[in-house]
């Protein structure tokens, strides 16, 4: 078992709990992450249909085409990502920087298409002090960006150090760890996509 | 987490430490990824058509909840690593959802 453990670039990880802590570690952060979301889900849910606002309202504004296509952006990215993890743990180093870059430009292309919405929305007279909608809107997807663009760095550092050869099999916990919290910033974004654009205001 | 009938495993992978099952195969993964696609287009469609509010909002947190599964499951390979992973994250929205739901009744986000 443990030469086939190495081989395959999974040495056992000798922890208390039998697997490997950098995972856990992730598991842990994107559990409290959940909270995290949670909780500009709920200040959403909460303040952007209150009575009595100045300024555009969510229906005003949304343009659901639009969303969806960045939705739909963002949900190939990660199959591309799990692609790369199959990729590396093949010893496919080709297909492993293909998909990592692909996965990148994907995150890109969804950022790009929120600061698009973003000005729209700005030259619609709605910003992050216009009234509730503007400002819970704005850091809830703004958050969310940011966890996207994190995500982005760290998968562009992954690319670079692939197309200089320092990742190899062995390292395939490196790219796993990495498309966890990839998947992780998808699912936040298929809930945000559901509550605040597709359910009626 | 939720079982969709796609082929298996990547046999040609060996069972790794910390894994139940050996990940899943890229043919699985893009089959996984076409049914996302299939309910995030119904997803859209539904919002446009004229049912009563409560149904549609019904509709589309089913079919969110199913997509955030499939990722969860499938992608992050909660359905085939070690179970602590899954305890965590599900301890993380179970913990989310409650103390959430408890924030917005008290300020009576659900009263009518």
């Amino acid at each position: 078992m443990e030469q086939v453990a190495i081989a395959s670039g999974h040495e056992d990880h000798g922890t208390v709990t039998g697997v490997a802590n950098t995972k856990l570690a992730m598991w842990m952060f994107l559990a409290s992450d959940c909270l995290f979301f949670g909780a500009f889900i709920s200040a959403y849910l909460l303040y952007h249909g209150r009575a009595g606002q100045a300024g555009p309202k969510p229906k005003d504004v949304y343009s659901i085409p639009f969303t969806s296509v960045t939705s739909f952006i963002l949900l190939m990215s990660s199959l591309t990502m799990v692609l790369a993890l199959a990729a590396i743990q093949r010893g496919d180093y080709r297909r492993l920087r293909v998909w990592l870059m692909a996965t990148a430009l994907f995150g890109a292309t969804f950022i790009a298409g929120q600061i698009y919405e973003f000005t729209e929305f700005y030259r619609h007279g709605l910003s992050l002090s216009t009234n509730l909608f503007g400002s819970t809107f704005f850091v809830l997807t703004g958050l969310h960006g940011m966890h996207v663009t994190a995500g982005i760095i760290w998968l562009l550092t992954m690319w670079g150090m692939a197309m200089q050869g320092r990742l190899t099999t062995a390292d395939s916990e490196r790219i796993e760890v990495a498309g966890l919290y990839w998947h992780f910033v998808d699912v936040v974004w298929i809930v945000i996509f559901t509550v605040v654009y597709l359910v009626p205001k | 987490m939720t079982d969709v009938q796609v082929p298996e495993a990547d046999h040609e992978l060996p069972l790794l430490p910390g894994e139940v099952k050996p990940h899943p195969s890229p043919f699985a993964y893009v089959i996984i990824a076409v049914i996302l696609c299939v309910i995030t287009a119904l997803e859209v469609a539904l919002s446009y058509t004229d049912l009563a509010d409560g149904v549609m909002i019904a509709l589309l947190l089913t079919m969110a909840a199913i997509k955030f599964f499939l990722v969860a499951s499938w992608f992050m390979h909660l359905r085939t690593d070690a179970p602590v992973f899954r305890r965590f994250f599900i301890l993380g929205i179970v913990a989310a959802i409650i103390l959430f739901s408890i924030a917005m009744s008290t300020l009576h986000i659900f009263s009518p």
